[in-house]
């Protein structure tokens, strides 16, 4: 009798660490995504921090004023897509260096943000919140014995994470655009001699990447957290570009990467919560650590686009 | 002209930082005609073909094309024409697969999610009514250079081009390849298409071509028909004067004074074998440079050259084999300390394997003398000297140059050939690895390399020259064997008795079964 | 000609950084010219002041030189900040573990520990990079994180204090204060320290032969691989001594200022010493310069925020802003014939 009482009781906690885990991985998913897109199209964005910090920035503003979710989703879009719009201003168009642009961006974003949250609210002890995205339980799936609370009794982020995931597969495999962005990535003269807009693509790849990027902000702001601080992406963006490597740039292998490093931020809270005496920032570190390692296992394994980083310029080869 | 022209061109100009590449030249292609357009490197072929296709825009001068005139357009709308080019660096993606590559920036029917079923049998249907052997779904990274080109004008043809233009096609090609080649052009013709040729090869352009346009320095020669030119006729229209041969025999390997090294090899490879990554690898490659010998390894690129090359500066490990420098195996050596048992390099790649473009002469001299207490004393590096001698080899090389403080990359590819030489060859090296040291160079500067190479000779060094010029090959090397998939046949002296057709046979892979049997 | 172009376009970003302040002060209803005088006061208004930027300049030179170093060598070190925290932490562990000994050994003793922790820190990503090519930008970065907690557990275990209650360590021996070189301001022997760093930086980079291998290896791995230099090896090198100019600069914070470990020694100098490594083009000199520039930038921006409330983060905004529209010139190279 107490057996079964036990092994439900595991099974309770697994689901809810599994369910956790889903949840964790949405916004690393959706970023993940975004920058394999513009990865594949041959344009490096490290700056993907930086776009996530604006979409969650504006999608909390929004939210926060008008009290509505749906046009604080809007605006993390849009602050997603200003953030990588103006790394491919200078990335692609002016062919500045892709990595220090992408820096930079990420400077700037945490700096405008900052900036503007102080002067939105001041210096205050009690954050400011916002409306918060509820979980929707899809009917009949959710009840389905774990697999229901893991998969399907989520926040509207992680259908869109998984959905999505979906869609950047039809358009990689199966779709002429998947071709030109793997094109204009790989071989960008050839792409430019077959009469395809090579800037113009890697434009379209980079307003995709600020779109998902900021999608990915929001999440954090909107999905999760209902209050906006200082840098509160700590550093998921960069853990997006991990995921991107160790996903080999295809959206399932950027999927089964996240739910890695999701499952290792919600080991994080919770052995963080369970009151032990260690300090908190043993936990705190955990993610970052097992980034570093989890990287250790791409090796070898991924072969980057041939043009990734390399502005293109017409008349060099 | 008694036809009107399907393509004029009249007085283009078009110069890059003032310097003029075209000079007011102008060009006359008719309907199914092959009009080869033969120069120098940097006569200014492919700028102006460039300039057709739409890649540059001309200072000045018109196009004509089918009775219109085409202007400020770029490749798409070239294509859109019914001009296409092929061009010397193939322009297709080898991550992808070949029928994705020809039908790349298209809308094909249900754009964009084509039946790419449909799609390849399309593609197989053009295939074989020009005789061009595709597999369409093949990967690209997985074809053969002749295989590639083929998917190149096969773009060219779906596309429906009337104007097929070629950039050096025939440089990459084995002498089998190359007549596969010229049979898919013939068949071209014969539905009508036409075809610009761009190269410098005299032989074909007279065995293929109807008409031929000379280019030297960026302007118009001549123009004449092919019926009634003759080599020799062509060769002092492209370089404007008689070309000189190169002199050779002057000390031939016999007579030299024995150096030091005594009988030994200078450089000897023993069963040298890679294992391939990605094709390319060695099987058991055997050969010995003498002293005062230049050894010439021939063949098409990509047939383990570059592999064979970095084993021999220690950039690769080899799976098994052993080579020997003077005698001493060099196993378990990094390229500095083969450096200092007397190895130069001399590669083609000067932008990447040779130089440091962002540094100035001066450091690219330094470059190779890093183990010279003349320049590098306590790890301190002595810029005084550099400078002195960078000048004596800006001196001694004459290298165009405004001194040695230029950063590299202001110079022109000959002159930076000239300051690599001048770095690798000062020290007095034993041996050399010189790979495809002419490649991009025009006349005089190809002929200042194969002097200094046959200086080394002379003076002792054991010369290994690797190149898939044949011209290159005959005219400097004491014995020659050719390298394919890997595998090298026997070596041969470069004399009267060299049967051409059976070195041909050879770099096509026919007979080497044979050849490594009987060795 | 090119000279004036230069200057031409550096009045140019000058006057769009000036602009793009004046609308963040107007956007926050501040008071212009309250905020103006504030800014100028606090970096420049008074010999304390200008003593204050000089402390604040330590060390983003310090860790400056040693992210040029990497970029140099084409080492894209971002863990400087890690490396700061890393050196701080060494040098701290040397003043606990040997508080008996004098201050010409214990001082010494210190930096040294300190260049050598940020140095060993920052070679792991290098070592990850040159054995496996893992991309340094991610590591060094995920490293940050790290080590910024690994302060974090220090502090409040083996090195705690535990007559306080909060986290940091006990109080380092006397003997292991940097002397203050301008009684009665903060400044300290470190800037010194830093500006002898610049001279040996630039003399390594320029005169020895190790400094001209690594910047082979940064402008062209293959072209140095194929001239027999070590990509690996200088790699390595070079990452070890940009942690480890990193990790001086954590020393020298602690044993100049703070005199014990605690968190946030560094409101984020680490990335900071990027932007000035950027701004200063990777030149000794110009990192100094730069360097200095920003250090008044944010002594002038708290002071600002003091006065007229205007948010010092401003001065990131300012920074990134700087570094973008320089990006936006195109390189020189595009400007080259073919």
């Amino acid at each position: 009798m107490s057996d079964t009482q036990g092994f439900a009781a595991l099974l309770g906690e697994l689901s809810t660490f599994a369910a956790a885990s889903v949840r964790m991985a949405a916004p690393l998913l959706i970023a993940g995504l975004g920058e394999a897109i513009s990865e594949t199209a041959g344009i490096l964005n490290i700056g993907l921090e930086g776009i996530m910090l604006s979409g969650a920035f504006a999608a909390f503003i929004v939210a926060w004023a008008t009290q509505n979710v749906w046009l604080g989703i809007m605006a993390g879009i849009a602050g997603g897509m200003l953030a990588s719009l103006l790394h491919a201003l200078l990335g692609v168009g002016r062919r500045a260096d892709q990595t220090i642009t992408g820096l930079a961006l990420n400077f700037l974003a945490s700096g405008l943000t900052s900036y503007f949250f102080l002067m939105a609210f001041g210096r205050t002890t009690s954050l400011p919140e916002c409306p918060v995205l509820p979980a929707v339980e899809i009917p009949l799936l959710s009840s389905i014995p774990f697999f229901g609370p893991v998969l399907f009794s989520q926040n509207p982020f992680v259908y869109f994470a998984f959905v999505a995931t979906g869609l950047v597969w039809l358009l990689f495999r199966r779709s002429e655009w998947g071709v030109i962005l793997h094109a204009a990535g790989e071989n960008p003269h050839a792409a430019d001699s077959a009469g395809l807009d090579v800037i113009r693509t890697r434009y379209v790849a980079a307003a995709a990447n600020g779109c998902f990027g900021g999608l990915a902000g929001a999440s954090i702001t909107l999905g999760t957290l209902g209050f906006f601080m200082e840098n509160v992406t700590s550093g998921k963006g960069y853990i997006a570009l991990v995921v991107v490597i160790l996903g080999r740039r295809q959206p399932f292998g950027v999927a089964l990467a996240a739910l890695l490093l999701g499952a290792a931020d919600a080991l994080q809270f919770r052995m963080q919560t369970g009151n032990s005496g260690i300090p908190s920032q043993v936990f705190i570190m955990f993610p970052y650590l097992m980034t570093v390692i989890v990287l250790l296992f791409s090796i070898g394994k991924t072969r980057d686009p041939a043009s990734l980083g390399i502005p293109f310029d017409r008349g060099r080869r | 002209m008694v036809v009107p022209a399907m393509l004029a061109m009249r007085d283009i100009r078009k110069s890059f930082a003032g310097v003029p590449a075209n000079d007011g030249i102008s060009f006359d292609v008719g309907e199914g005609e092959i009009h080869a357009l033969l120069g120098e490197n940097g006569a200014g072929k492919t700028t102006l073909m460039n300039i057709l296709y739409g890649i540059y825009a001309a200072d000045s001068g018109s196009i004509v094309w089918r009775g219109e005139v085409l202007g400020g357009h770029g490749p798409k709308e070239a294509i859109a024409q019914g001009i296409g080019m092929v061009h010397q660096h193939f322009m297709l993606v080898p991550t992808l697969s070949v029928s994705e590559n020809i039908t790349l920036g298209l809308k094909s029917r249900g754009h964009p999610f084509p039946d790419r079923r449909r799609l390849d049998t399309d593609i197989l249907e053009l295939s074989a009514r020009y005789g061009l052997d595709v597999d369409p779904a093949a990967k690209v990274a997985s074809l053969s250079v002749g295989e590639r080109q083929r998917v190149e004008i096969m773009k060219l043809l779906y596309r429906d081009a009337r104007l097929l233009i070629l950039d050096e096609p025939t440089a990459v090609l084995t002498p089998g390849e190359t007549d596969g080649l010229f049979r898919v052009l013939a068949t071209c013709k014969g539905q009508g298409h036409s075809v610009i040729l761009i190269t410098h090869r005299i032989s074909e352009v007279l065995a293929f071509a109807d008409r031929i346009t000379v280019l030297r320095d960026g302007a118009r020669v001549a123009t004449l028909e092919a019926a009634g030119a003759t080599a020799a006729g062509l060769s002092t229209l492209m370089i404007g004067r008689e070309l000189k041969s190169p002199a050779r025999r002057t000390a031939p390997a016999a007579s030299l004074p024995r150096s030091a090294a005594g009988d030994r090899a200078g450089l000897e490879a023993r069963a040298i074998s890679l294992r391939p990554v990605a094709g390319k690898g060695l099987q058991s490659v055997s050969f010995s440079v003498a002293p005062g010998e230049i050894f010439g390894i021939a063949g098409v690129d990509g047939n383990g050259q570059k592999e064979l090359a970095e084993c021999l500066l220690g950039l690769r490990i080899p799976d098994s084999g052993k080579l020997l420098f003077g005698g001493l195996p060099v196993e378990g050596l990094g390229p500095r300390q083969r450096k200092r048992r007397g190895l130069a390099y001399v590669s083609d790649d000067r932008h990447h394997d040779g130089l440091v473009l962002g540094f100035d002469l001066a450091e690219n001299y330094l470059l190779g003398k890093l183990d010279d207490p003349r320049f590098v004393r306590f790890g301190l590096v002595d810029r005084k000297a550099c400078l002195r001698g960078a000048g004596g080899a800006i001196a001694d090389y004459h290298v165009k140059t405004r001194g040695p403080t230029e950063e590299v990359r202001l110079l022109s590819g000959g002159n930076q050939q000239k300051l690599i030489l001048a770095r690798e060859l000062s020290s007095g090296p034993a041996i050399i690895v010189a790979f495809q040291p002419a490649r991009g160079l025009d006349i005089g500067a190809t002929e200042f390399v194969h002097e200094r190479l046959l200086e080394r000779r002379a003076a002792g060094s054991s010369v290994l020259l690797i190149s898939s010029d044949m011209d290159e090959l005959l005219g400097l090397a004491d014995r020659l064997a050719v390298l394919h998939r890997g595998r090298l046949s026997p070596a041969y002296d470069n004399d009267g008795s060299l049967d051409m057709m059976r070195i041909g046979l050879l770099m096509g892979g026919q007979g080497m079964a044979e050849e490594a049997c009987a060795s | 000609m090119r000279f004036l172009r230069t200057l031409g376009f550096a009045a140019l970003v000058l006057l769009l950084v000036l602009a793009v302040a004046a609308a963040l002060v107007i956007a926050v209803r501040a008071d212009p010219g309250k905020a103006a005088s504030g800014f100028l006061r606090g970096a420049f208004g008074s010999f304390y002041s200008i003593s204050e930027v000089l402390v604040r300049a330590t060390p983003l030179i310090l860790a400056g030189l040693g992210v040029s170093i990497g970029f140099r060598t084409g080492f894209f070190n971002i863990g400087a900040e890690g490396q700061i925290y890393l050196g701080a932490t060494a040098a701290t562990a040397v003043g606990l573990l040997f508080p008996g000994l004098p201050a010409l050994v214990l001082l010494p003793l210190a930096l040294l520990c300190g260049f050598a922790g940020g140095g060993l820190w920052s070679a792991v990503p290098g070592f990850l990079k040159s054995r496996f090519g893992l991309s340094e930008v991610i590591t060094t970065i995920m490293f940050n994180y790290i080590a910024i907690n690994v302060v974090g557990i220090l502090v409040r275990s083996v090195m705690k204090d535990p007559s306080y209650p909060l986290p940091m360590s006990p109080d380092l021996p006397e003997a292991m204060h940097l002397p203050v070189i301008l009684e009665p301001t903060r400044l300290h022997l470190g800037l010194v320290i830093a500006l002898v760093a610049a001279l040996a930086v630039w003399f390594l980079m320029s005169r020895t032969a190790a400094g001209f291998r690594m910047r082979a290896v940064g402008l062209n791995p293959r072209g140095s691989l194929v001239a027999g230099i070590s990509v690996p090896a200088n790699l390595l090198l070079a990452s070890a001594l940009s942690g480890g100019l990193a990790g001086l600069a954590g020393a020298s914070e602690i044993t100049g200022i703070h005199h014990r470990l605690l968190e946030g020694i560094s409101p984020g100098f680490g990335y900071v010493a990027i932007i000035a490594a950027l701004l200063g083009r990777n030149h000794p000199g110009g990192i100094v310069i730069a360097s200095l520039g920003i250090a008044a930038l944010q002594v002038g921006s708290s002071s600002m925020q003091r006065a007229s409330g205007v948010p010092s983060s401003i001065s990131w905004i300012i920074m990134g802003v700087l570094v973008l529209l320089i990006l936006a010139r195109r390189p020189d190279r595009d400007r080259v014939a073919r």
